[in-house]
């Protein structure tokens, strides 16, 4: 039964969130993304609201409420919420799939008194890449498996303890616990990229890395790793409609304001009519993901509905800072906006796969 | 709670609705073909369906199954292209009839709730501006009548209906300023011309004409107690229809230009990124996107209009958003379908090219895209008439 009413702990869940988003983190977007780094304190305090814990206990596991959480967070940075959603999709995929040994080993990360960086590395440094043409692979040797290939963009990698490596295997691809520390694995300096600049991307090498048996997400019988790029696309659908929304907020107040030629930039047809089709796509957007994350939700094959989410909301995101920087004119061009900067994110967060999870 | 499930008995009136258009796929072309120049409008029930329950009709009285009569409405008009009317569903087009339901007092509708009324409103110098109309209307007191003169152009269905419910500016008490007035004009009156049927680009099934009023006399209890807004007040839950309908087109397009794809080697796959695509299955991917996006807004319009009520002003943004998401997507998702098809969709031997010219009206009426634009932002700045 079509129902868009969320429940009341949906809403308290989401409340908390948006205070906290507008108090302590939209306040450090600018910091950040000039020193290319996280907040450790911000990121700790994220930790503590247990939005990722909470999420792999069995009565608080919600894919729904983990989207809801994904998009209020990027109405503040939508670097800290990729970073947030980047150690989700390595709780929650061995949450949903990993067997009873590697939810075990999970649980000293989430015990953690601070934040956990945790990643996917899913993306592979060619242009042109696309997830189904992986190269690094995993061959089975002796009790085990070798990993050889490389992962490019790999959120916090440097941070990261532990990596969730997707790779070819056999007929099909698997997903592969590996340590950072394991014999073979290279982490490269972060690349220092256009947008999302605090997840410090960057590329880890895995040359003939060995892996135990237990290493394999799920164990023998692999995992369904379509699901897991499926959450994926939806998490980062979910984080592009966050980044919009924060657009329209900024741009409102100052289109009003803005007085050119007599009268406010508002009351300019081509102003208005952008505005209004920046509301028009950011909601459609919202809508879209939230069948999507139902979807994924309630069990049923969400990989049409998250591709179609995150390709619209990837259009539009892009779209939307665009416009809205256009609006800011050359105010829009330096940094005393964050115009400039959601534009450069929103390019980040739409061609990057495989960064976060719901 | 969220929910997107829908219950058997929307599945039900769904899959009901879509028969029967497949049933009426088969005079879908003929009907296309002819109708402007012969009104030969079905009165009745055609043959094809005499046998089956009329869905509609069978919403009213099931609708409590449904996710909401409003909302189960609404996914009915999305379920596929509807070419052909195979039921006569006056009473539900007319939508002068349904001001004169709303407004009317009880003497009104002994006099007029028989008939079926068209809706005018437009005037050759007035469309998305009513504030421009010029058809006016002067109180004759010795007669208790009121004298009407003007004209209305692009009305839905008067040359099938009985008359129209007119939207007129009335001269004020000893000069003061005009008002707006609704009249019921009924077919007949000296003075009352109704104009030729018009051709057009598409939904030709949908019969246009127009009528000029000169001298013309209608009696004191022809005048309605419905302002403009009144008269205006279904706006909000006609507009998301109007995405709906058009929408369904898109949706018969799409699963045409899917399986044609499909038979021509051309695999729809969704895991792929952009880059692992070609251009033609990224193309289509992003019109189903379009798809999937507008009927969320619909949805969330239709849904509010359950919680709040049809005539609450409440949801007229969510309204207005539902309406120029899905018909701007039309226009794209018909664009690009025959795009993506060729040549061979040029052909009148497949529907493709008319779907891509029904769906082009939806960005026009009951607001043109601009409008819903001006609307929606008037809502986000908080603004009236500073921006029009
Ligand atoms: C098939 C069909 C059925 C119809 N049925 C009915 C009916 O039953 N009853 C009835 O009364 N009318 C009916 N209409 C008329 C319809 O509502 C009008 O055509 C519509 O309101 C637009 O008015 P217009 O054609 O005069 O265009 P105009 O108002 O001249 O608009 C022309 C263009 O300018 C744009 N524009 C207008 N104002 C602004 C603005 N302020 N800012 C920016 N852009 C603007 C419009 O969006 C449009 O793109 C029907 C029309 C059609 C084609």
């Amino acid at each position: 039964m079509i129902d868009f009413e969320l429940t009341e702990d949906q809403k308290a869940v989401c409340e908390m969130v948006r205070d906290f988003t507008a108090n302590e983190v939209a306040p450090l977007a600018r910091s950040q993304d000039t020193a290319g780094e996280l907040d450790s304190a911000l990121m700790d305090a994220i930790w503590q609201l247990e939005i990722v814990q909470s999420q792999c206990e069995p009565d608080g596991r919600s894919a729904f409420l983990a989207g809801l959480v994904l998009e209020e967070l990027a109405a503040g940075d939508a670097s800290v919420a990729t970073a947030v959603a980047s150690t989700m999709a390595y709780c929650l995929a061995i949450t949903d799939h990993g067997t009873s040994d590697q939810r075990q080993a999970l649980q000293e990360s989430l015990k953690a008194p601070g934040f956990q960086a945790l990643s996917l590395a899913v993306m592979e440094p060619s242009f042109g890449f696309s997830i189904g043409g992986l190269k690094t692979e995993a061959v089975a040797s002796g009790a085990g498996f070798r990993l050889q290939g490389a992962k490019s963009m790999v959120p916090l990698a440097s941070r990261c303890r532990s990596f969730l490596v997707v790779a070819r295997y056999q007929e099909g691809e698997a997903a592969f616990i590996v340590p950072a520390d394991a014999a073979g694995v290279l982490v490269r300096e972060p690349c220092q990229t256009v947008g999302l600049r605090p997840l410090e991307l960057s590329e880890v090498v895995f040359d003939n890395v060995g892996i135990p048996q237990g290493a394999m997400l799920g164990g023998s019988n692999g995992s369904n790793i379509q699901s897991i790029i499926d959450a994926s696309r939806t998490a980062q659908a979910c984080i592009m409609t966050g980044l919009s929304a924060a657009v329209l907020n900024h741009v409102v107040p100052y289109v009003k304001e803005r007085i050119v030629h007599g009268t406010p930039l508002a009351q300019k047809q081509s102003v208005a009519f952008r505005v209004a089709d920046i509301r028009i796509d950011t909601e459609a957007m919202r809508w879209m993901n939230w069948r999507s994350a139902w979807e994924i939700e309630t069990g049923q094959n969400p990989t049409r509905l998250s591709a179609l989410s995150y390709s619209f909301a990837g259009e539009k995101t892009m779209k939307i800072a665009d416009e809205g920087l256009q609006m800011f004119g050359g105010h829009g061009f330096v940094q005393e906006h964050p115009l400039e900067m959601w534009y450069r994110n929103a390019r980040a967060i739409s061609v990057l796969e495989g960064v976060a999870g719901i | 709670m969220v929910d997107f499930s829908l219950t058997e008995t929307d599945k039900k009136l769904i899959d009901l609705v879509r028969e029967e258009n497949e049933i009426g796929r088969a005079f879908a072309r003929e009907l296309d073909r002819t109708m402007e120049i012969e009104p030969s409008r079905l009165r009745g029930v055609h043959p094809a369906v005499a046998d089956r329950e009329d869905p509609f009709e069978l919403l009213e009285g099931v609708h409590e199954e449904t996710s909401g009569l409003v909302i189960a409405e609404a996914l009915m008009f999305m379920a596929s292209a509807q070419d052909v009317e195979l039921r006569d569903v006056g009473g539900h087009e007319a939508f002068g009839s349904m001001v004169l339901r709303n407004f009317g007092t009880d003497v009104q509708k002994e006099k007029y709730g028989h008939l079926n009324l068209a809706i005018g409103i437009t005037e050759p110098d007035a469309g998305s501006d009513p504030g421009a109309m010029r058809s006016y209307a002067r109180y004759d007191q010795e007669t208790d009548e009121y004298v009407l003169n003007g004209e209305k152009i692009f009305i839905s269905f008067f040359n099938k209906f009985d008359g129209a419910v007119a939207l007129v500016k009335v001269a004020g008490k000893d000069g003061s300023r005009p008002e707006f007035g609704t009249f019921v004009l009924v077919k007949g009156a000296p003075g009352l011309i109704e104009s030729p049927q018009m051709r057009k680009l598409g939904v030709r099934k949908h019969e246009l004409s127009g009528f000029v009023m000169q001298d013309l006399r209608v009696p004191a209890v022809a005048r309605l107690d419905a302002d403009f807004g009144k008269t205006l007040s279904n706006f909000n839950h006609n507009r998301p229809i109007v995405s709906a309908v058009a929408l369904a087109s898109c949706r018969s397009l799409l699963d045409f230009t899917r399986d044609k794809l499909k038979a021509a080697g051309v695999e729809l796959d969704y895991t792929q990124g952009t880059s692992g695509r070609s251009a033609l299955v990224d193309r289509f991917i992003r019109l189903e996107s379009l798809w999937e996006a507008s009927w969320g807004t619909v949805m969330r319009a239709k849904w509010l209009e359950h919680k709040q009520g049809m005539y609450s002003n409440g949801y007229r943004t969510e309204a207005s958003i539902a309406k120029a998401m899905g018909a701007k997507a039309a226009r794209d998702i018909t664009q690009g379908c025959l795009e993506i098809l060729g040549p061979e969709s040029l052909s009148e031997e497949y529907l493709a090219e008319k779907w891509f010219r029904d769906v082009r009206i939806a960005d026009i009426y009951e607001g043109a895209g601009e409008i819903q634009r001006v609307l929606i932002a008037r809502d986000i700045f908080g603004y009236k008439k500073e921006l029009s």
